[in-house]
């Protein structure tokens, strides 16, 4: 096959699997702080996306300006339903390392967002035209859509400052120390649920950012999280559940894998293929490329 | 003694009398008063927009039939739906079947939509002997079974494809393009491995090669890797099958990639959904689709027909609405021409139908088609559909129907190939 394909198909992967990733770094964050299996994260990103949406709708301005507004809103949603609704069930499954209880209430609140949208907005698929839907960036011969390359920017910068956060702030270092062990951290005087409450927070914040990624080129609907959750799983758990790198490396194969296969065989089976890469992870090693070996 | 007399005497009148009621039956009933039909349809469930839908036309054309002086031959009989709810669920239709057949005693039965309950519960008509009349369910199977009491009004899944090839061949003779190359790409369900399936089969039989065959995941996030695929094969045709989503992300994907084509055809779906032409605004321009009507066929009964059932419904005429709305018709045209509510009559006056347009019947004076006659299979033989492209009316994306060239809309052509 021509190389000009391959280098193009290679584009192509790296761009989606960028925003990929950026979809399951809230995910692993989550994760790899409050050990919870955030259900509801594709109905953050569905949130995110009618924020965003609708911040355009009536505003009409560009789409990375409404971060300014997109991404607080999902902070304290995400503060929010942290500090109302898991922190209660945390506090009573406290002797539990792994609280699965929660997993029920975060797949509650999943159903009732997504019915909530469909209540509100209805079925159809909304569309909405930006100054940079549709435009491309050209390379040469290759084409870089310009929608997808904003969102490979976005992406790098939002892990740059998430790795500067963790690192460098005193809250960062909190919510490592709460991330490795909480009872160790509670007795330094850590206060665990407020850190619980911040990392939520920044874990739909950063869906929030990837709702006005996909904005200008992707349709929203209620149920839009669903297409997106069951990847963010496969990406977390091939790069290392909790681990930051592992997202953003998890969602780049997943996206190389779509885009480089799919011009051999049918698209539809490239899904098989990521199955197949994902189940050879896991048996090679099990706690995913970046994962470290613990005993949760 | 007394006691006998008395005995004797009222037994004796009540005998007479109900000699005299059943004597005076007959006579009362010379014509039924009324016809029942059993309507089978979807009206809760995934599907009951649509099912909703074909009540209401179906209510509106038999209003309009009872209202004309109902069936003549029967002195005036009326037309009597009941409607019962199949849920889009199989066995909830044959249940429904059995029932309008053996508790309501219906002449005739009409239903079902939803493909995978017409199969079933026409088993069930075919088994009394009643007949059953499918407005709209396409699959093909349903008319295939040798069976006498199914007659299809709509055209079959199959025909759809044939029709996209018909058309491209007219075209291609008439503007004098070479098409050489085509691309099939299609959603991964059921319905687009089918349509390729028959696509596949015309390619060869009209000479085409096919360049890329190629089945995607309806929820695909991303679908560009599908769109480079088409682009390095360059087909002169690319033929779409699919869902709402996946055709504006599609759509958009290509005019982001600058895929370019000679002709690019739709099968309804994804591409009739009125959001799909809101979503990709210019993106979907000379695009071509197939439907089984539109509003705009150069039909003079369908304006006035349209506003009177938007006005009382609040929204437009569909093709799945046409043909149940047409099928009334069919069947109040069989029943007056048996002269009887008898099931097996009714069946033999449905064989020989022939109902044109022009001849004051309003439910088939609006098809994109002439005359409803059913071949030996009971399929409508002439249901026919039309192919619409994407343009631009006065500054307004529309449906405008462009072939077949006697039902095209007044003063439009297909630009092909396009631009």
């Amino acid at each position: 096959m021509d190389v000009n394909v391959i280098l193009q198909a290679i584009i192509n992967g790296l761009l989606t699997g960028s925003y990929y990733g950026l979809a399951a770094l809230g995910l692993t964050l989550i994760f790899g702080v409050i050990k919870v299996i955030n259900f509801a994260h594709g109905s953050l990103l569905m949130v995110g996306m009618f924020a965003c949406y609708w911040v355009i709708k009536l505003t009409g301005w560009h789409p990375y300006a409404t971060l300014l507004l997109v991404v607080p809103m999902l902070f304290f949603f995400g503060y929010a339903m942290q500090g109302i609704l898991i922190k209660p069930v945390l506090e009573a499954q406290r002797e539990v390392r792994e609280p699965t209880e929660v997993i029920i209430v975060t797949t509650g609140v999943w159903y009732i967002l997504d019915n909530l949208a469909l209540m509100i907005f209805g079925a159809e698929y909304r569309v909405i035209q930006t100054p940079i839907t549709g435009q491309i960036f050209m390379l040469g011969d290759y084409i870089f859509p310009k929608p997808q390359l904003y969102g490979f920017i976005t992406t790098a910068v939002t892990s740059g400052l998430l790795v500067w956060f963790l690192k460098f702030t005193k809250m960062g270092k909190s919510i490592r120390a709460a991330s490795l062990d909480r009872d160790a951290a509670s007795l330094m005087g850590i206060n665990q649920y407020r850190v619980y409450n911040i990392a939520f927070g920044i874990g739909a914040a950063i869906a929030g950012i990837v709702g006005c990624v996909l904005i200008p080129f992707y349709y929203v609907f209620p149920t839009v999280g669903v297409v997106f959750d069951v990847k963010c799983f496969i990406i977390v758990v091939l790069g290392g559940l909790g681990s930051i790198p592992g997202a953003l490396i998890g969602g780049a194969i997943v996206g190389l894998i779509e885009s480089i296969f799919a011009q051999y065989i049918a698209s539809t089976w490239t899904e098989l293929i990521v199955y197949v890469v994902f189940l050879a992870v896991l048996f090679i090693r099990p706690a995913g490329l970046f994962g470290e070996k613990r005993d949760w | 003694m007394k006691k006998t007399f008395w005995l004797t005497l009222t037994s004796v009148t009540v005998f007479a009398l109900a000699a005299l009621v059943l004597a005076a039956l007959p006579a009362q009933a010379a014509g039924p008063k009324e016809v029942k039909i059993g309507n089978i349809l979807p009206l809760s469930g995934p599907s009951a927009s649509v099912g909703i839908q074909n009540q209401r036309a179906i209510e509106l054309a038999t209003e309009k039939i009872n209202a004309a002086g109902g069936i003549k031959s029967l002195g005036g009989a009326k037309l009597v739906n009941i409607f019962t709810d199949s849920k889009g669920d199989p066995n909830v239709g044959v249940t429904a079947a059995e029932q309008l057949i053996n508790t309501d005693k219906v002449s005739l039965v009409s239903g079902a939509w939803n493909s995978a309950v017409t199969l079933p519960s026409t088993q069930v008509a075919e088994r009394y002997q009643v007949p059953y009349v499918v407005p709209v369910s396409v699959n093909d199977t349903i008319t295939e079974r040798g069976f006498k009491y199914t007659f299809r009004i709509a055209a079959k899944d199959s025909w759809w494809a044939q029709d996209q090839f018909k058309f491209l061949d007219e075209q291609k003779k008439l503007t004098k393009t070479t098409l050489k190359t085509i691309a099939f790409v299609y959603e991964n369900g059921d319905w687009g491995t089918g349509m390729a399936k028959q696509w596949d089969i015309l390619a060869k039989k009209y000479g085409y090669q096919v360049v890329l065959n190629e089945a995607y995941p309806s929820t695909a996030s991303d679908l560009t890797p599908v769109v480079m695929k088409i682009k390095t094969k360059k087909p002169d045709v690319i033929l779409l099958t699919s869902n709402a989503a996946d055709a504006i992300l599609l759509t958009n994907t290509m005019a982001t990639m600058k895929v370019k084509a000679k002709a690019i055809i739709g099968t309804g779906g994804g591409h009739a959904d009125p959001s799909f032409r809101k979503n990709t605004g210019k993106n979907c321009e000379y695009m071509f689709d197939v439907v089984e009507w539109e509003t705009d066929l150069g039909r003079p009964q369908i304006p006035s027909l349209n506003a009177e059932f938007k006005k009382r419904y609040g929204y437009d005429l569909a093709g799945e609405s046409v043909d149940a709305f047409a099928s009334v018709y069919v069947i109040a045209d069989a029943i007056e021409r048996a002269k009887s509510a008898d099931p097996k009559k009714i069946r033999d006056a449905l064989a020989v139908t022939n109902l044109c347009v022009g001849k004051g019947k309003l439910g088939i004076d609006i098809l994109s088609y002439d005359c409803v006659q059913f071949d030996e299979t009971g399929q409508n033989k002439n249901a026919g559909i039309v192919l619409v492209q994407f343009q631009n009316v006065k500054g307004n994306m529309e449906r405008v129907t462009v072939y077949p060239n006697k039902v095209a809309r007044k003063g439009f052509k297909a630009i092909f190939p396009m631009p």
